[in-house]
């Protein structure tokens, strides 16, 4: 690896100068001549039937361009999955939570726009409402869709087999229930969308997106027109975290509006929009029972987990399994049995979010932790005997390839002194260990590869093409790098066009974690392809075989005599002469179990590769007011190989705020009647640079057979591992096993409390059998 | 309500804008200047991605009038770099990978800067305050404290300070 001159080291992300020079453009930032405001009108009922829609009044309103609703929409129901479809643009008939969209305007500016809302008459029967996904399991006749029983969106179930056997031989058996609040990306940018047919009635829509391709397939569908006619342009994106997946019905809607008015349409989402519309974390109920042998070994683990999905499908069939997958991956199991049931209430929708299941896996950790415990074991050692090894099957039959594992575990052991300082802290200070394992990819049936083309341009400099998309996390750098790396070019000299999809080939998208390994894996073969044509010219000129030439600085030359070389820019253009194509593509297709299904068939390879993670936390709590400091996190993943260190230290550190700081201290969501009462970022609240501990970072290399020089996922087995080590060092501290997230401090002080109590009872029995 | 005719001084330059007694000071900037430099994010003064200076002091463009704003020095980020060239700070925030999705990064700057112009050597619990007011949901924070701290006196020891060359 050592021979590489971009790869590997900590080059600067291309994409940066544009951004501290306040050039980049986000979709709310952007002006297309003529163009109008666009505003969605939302239901204020959590449940109710939609009787009438008058518009007369909002169409009538000077300035007023277009009114549209359910009516437009030709009813057409969407959903990611075919039998998820359950999800309609604008309410035809019922509206399912309060937010969901009923009808859309576009007017010349915003105030016209927002007083037209207020014109929509919108008659309403209200229905009776649910909001506890226990409740509406429970109910045969109060149903949200009626096609779906009991209000059971999704339910998931894995058995290997031998689990009750298993228990029967089991020296130890434990059975928790954890549980967790719903919570929100919060990110910097707020939704936003535009759209516009162009001359040759082609939609093309600019907005946030986690993969543009995601987005074109369901607009071609909804539009009846082909996906050659759908652009989804690139556009600087502020965050997505598992939140802008999908189609978003305000894309459809300001199309819809762009359409009826013949000009380019504009909606930028408001902050509670953001927060409410968009998608929101999964709350959750998760039982786990777990048998152990007299070692810590898990012999069986029975997990059951209700997660309240709100008003549609979104994602559900993934985000029913990812708690699940993620579990099965970092820990080896005898046997295991998994329930899982996405409930639909009358509440906001829930999708992907960053640590997905939080109150899943920091239940899994903490059992663990109590087994340990009883077993007079320590949280290391307990880790180490079920941490997952390479060459393993998981549970669901993934070969596991590369796994380091072990290696994180021992690494941030060592440099955050757990060993030293575990059972030997102060009261109220305590130290804790998580350890996840994430996916590198889905099943994606026909969007589970990527392309990329490479075009060479006379002066010898490339544009490169690839359908990856960067929502902040440094994609489009990995892709330069890359791409200069393999060329011999420096990275100025590569043009990148990504995230298009009028150019871009087909790409699983950035939320499943695979870029760097499907989409940059593409853009590497393509250079390959693309070095070898030019080194069959250059060979010719320098009278050598092309086995021995190399390229680098913007030169070709002989790898054992570099003095012998020639300019890449005269290749081209020798090549050009010569009517020799200096173009390339290259393409790259992960070998999982096409038949592996979410529901029907959840075994078999889910991917290529998986990524492992140890974050170890020390925290003071401080017992009168039960808040939490944090003094150091040490956050250690296996990334198969670091393609740039400098960018993923940024994401170990954003995990832990995210999965850790936020994720474990302060981020939730409060309802009142399904009405979310906290979605701006003055009442939900996320960390801050005062808040944050100091973070030692810790990039551990297991160089995967099949990523790109060796890399894998890398960053979210942190924001996972960082959520369970921040639950761990908590409960460590006030010596009381916590059990529902995130850790506020009413919930620590209750838990104090109840200890002191529970003591003074012993003591007085104590007392009382002494006398 | 009744139009009226402003000037504001941005970035060193005087513009005239015909604006609403109640437009804040940020929409004037995004939608009548074309500076979309500064964000709008929370609209209600929590996030800081809207942060502007006005006489060298920071402050929330989604809170403030444009009219309050007539008699002051205005500075977005469009201002920080001089032409092409960029200011250290803006070079250490490159530099040291401060920078991921980019939409917080205009109002961290502006904070950063401001704070750099009162205290050339903050230490690092001077800038964790000072940007204490500024929200970041991609990079927590590590990397754009560490540009702060190190744009205005670059280490031997960190292996991302470009400027010591």
């Amino acid at each position: 690896m050592s021979d590489h001159t971009l790869i590997g080291t900590r080059m600067p992300r291309v994409d940066s100068r544009a951004k501290v020079m306040g050039k980049a453009k986000y979709t709310a930032d952007l002006k297309l001549p003529g163009m109008l405001v666009g505003k969605i009108k939302r239901s204020p009922y959590a449940h109710a039937r939609i009787l009438n829609i008058d518009t007369s009044k909002a169409e009538a309103l000077p300035g007023v361009k277009a009114v549209v609703t359910g009516k437009d929409t030709e009813g057409v129901k969407w959903g990611v999955f075919p039998y998820t479809r359950d999800q309609q643009f604008i309410q035809v008939e019922k509206a399912r939570y309060i937010g969901d969209e009923v009808a859309g305007v576009a007017a010349m500016d915003e105030e016209t726009a927002l007083r037209a809302l207020d014109l929509i008459e919108v008659e309403y029967e209200e229905l009776p409402a649910i909001f506890d996904p226990m409740e509406a399991m429970a109910s045969d006749t109060e149903l949200i869709h009626e096609d779906f029983p009991n209000n059971i969106n999704i339910h998931v179930n894995i058995d290997t087999g031998n689990v009750e056997e298993n228990f029967e031989k089991a020296h130890y058996i434990r059975e928790d229930t954890f549980m967790a609040s719903e919570e929100s990306y919060f990110h910097a940018e707020p939704y936003a969308v535009v759209a516009r047919f162009d001359h040759e009635d082609c939609l093309e829509v600019w907005c946030p997106n986690a993969g543009p391709h995601m987005k074109s397939k369901p607009l071609s569908n909804s539009f009846k027109i082909p996906l050659h006619k759908v652009k989804i342009k690139k556009i600087a994106i502020g965050g997505a975290f598992g939140g802008r997946s999908e189609i978003c019905p305000a894309d459809y809607i300001c199309a819809l509006l762009a359409k009826k008015t013949g000009k380019p349409v504009k909606i930028v989402f408001t902050r509670e929009e953001n927060t409410i519309a968009t998608r929101q974390g999964h709350a959750m109920i998760t039982t786990h029972k777990t048998g152990v042998d007299r070692e810590g070994r898990v012999l069986a683990r029975e997990s059951t987990c209700y997660m309240d999905g709100g008003a549609y499908s979104s994602t559900g069939p993934i985000a029913t399994s990812v708690p699940f997958l993620s579990m099965e991956q970092a820990y080896r199991m005898e046997s295991v049995r998994y329930n899982g049931y996405r409930i639909y209430t009358n509440k906001p929708i829930r999708g992907m979010i960053r640590v997905h299941g939080r109150g899943f896996a920091c239940g899994v950790d903490t059992q663990l932790d109590m087994i340990a415990d009883h077993l007079g074991i320590d949280p290391v050692e307990i880790r180490l005997k079920n941490s997952r090894q390479p060459g393993d099957y998981t549970s669901t039959k993934s070969y596991v390839s590369s796994c380091a594992m072990d290696e994180t575990i021992h690494k941030a052991v060592e440099k955050s002194g757990f060993k030293e300082k575990w059972g030997k802290l102060p009261p109220f200070h305590g130290i804790g260990i998580g350890t996840n394992s994430v996916q590198t990819g889905f099943p994606m049936g026909i969007r589970g590869g990527s392309q990329s083309f490479i075009k060479f341009n006379e002066d010898g400099e490339a544009t490169v093409m690839s359908g990856v998309v960067d929502n902040g996390q440094g994609n489009e750098n990995m892709l330069v790098q890359i791409a200069a790396e393999e060329l011999g070019l420096l990275p100025e000299d590569i043009h990148l066009v990504n995230a298009d999809t009028e150019t871009t080939s087909s790409d699983p998208g950035s939320y499943s974690q695979v870029s760097t390994f499907v989409g940059g894996h593409a853009v590497k073969i393509a250079a390959e392809n693309c070095r070898e044509k030019l080194f069959k010219v250059a060979a010719k000129v320098l009278k050598v075989d092309p086995q021995e030439l190399a390229a680098k600085n913007r030169l070709i030359f002989v790898k054992d005599d570099p003095e012998k070389s020639i300019p890449i820019k005269k290749v081209v253009r020798i090549s050009l002469l010569n009517f020799t194509s200096v173009n390339a593509e290259g393409g790259y297709w992960p070998k999982v179990d096409m038949k592996r299904e979410w529901v029907k068939n959840p075994y078999g390879q889910m991917c290529e590769a998986f990524s492992f993670g140890t974050t170890i936390v020390e925290v003071k709590v401080d017992p009168v007011t039960g808040q939490v400091e944090v003094l150091e996190a040490t956050a250690a993943q296996d990334v198969g190989y670091a393609l740039n260190p400098l960018i993923l230290e940024g994401q170990f550190e954003g995990s832990v705020a995210m999965g850790g700081q936020g994720g474990m201290l302060t981020e939730y969501h409060e309802w009142m009647d399904g009405r979310c009462i906290n979605p701006t970022m003055l009442d939900y609240k996320v960390p801050l640079a005062c808040d944050m501990p100091r973070i030692n970072n810790i990039i551990v290399e297991s160089i995967d057979p099949k990523g790109p020089y060796g890399a894998k996922e890398a960053g979210m087995s942190i924001a996972m591992s960082a959520a369970q080590g921040y639950s761990g060092a908590v409960s460590n501290a006030i010596g009381v096993f916590l059990d529902s997230f995130p850790l506020t401090p009413d919930k620590i002080l209750a838990a104090i409390k109840e200890k002191q109590t529970r003591q003074l009872k012993q003591e007085n029995a104590d007392k009382t059998e002494g006398n | 309500m009744e139009k009226i005719e402003i000037t504001l001084n941005i970035n060193g330059k005087p513009h005239e804008v015909t604006i609403y007694p109640n437009d804040t000071l940020l929409d004037v900037l995004r939608d009548k200047l074309d500076l979309t430099g500064s964000k709008e994010s929370c609209g209600e003064g929590v996030c800081g991605s809207c942060t502007v200076h006005m006489d060298g002091k920071p402050v929330r463009a989604c809170l403030t009038l444009a009219m309050e704003a007539q008699d002051a020095e205005i500075k977005t980020v469009e201002g920080l770099a001089n032409g092409d060239e960029l200011s250290n700070l803006q070079q250490s925030f490159i530099d040291h990978g401060a920078v991921q999705c980019g939409f917080c990064t205009p109002g961290m700057l502006m904070s950063a800067d401001a704070l750099l112009r009162e205290n050339p050597k903050p230490d690092e619990k001077t800038i964790r305050k000072a940007l204490a007011g500024n929200i970041c949901r991609c990079t927590g924070y590590a990397k754009i404290v560490q540009a702060v701290a190190h744009a205005a006196q670059p280490q031997d020891n960190c292996c991302d300070c470009k400027s010591k060359e």
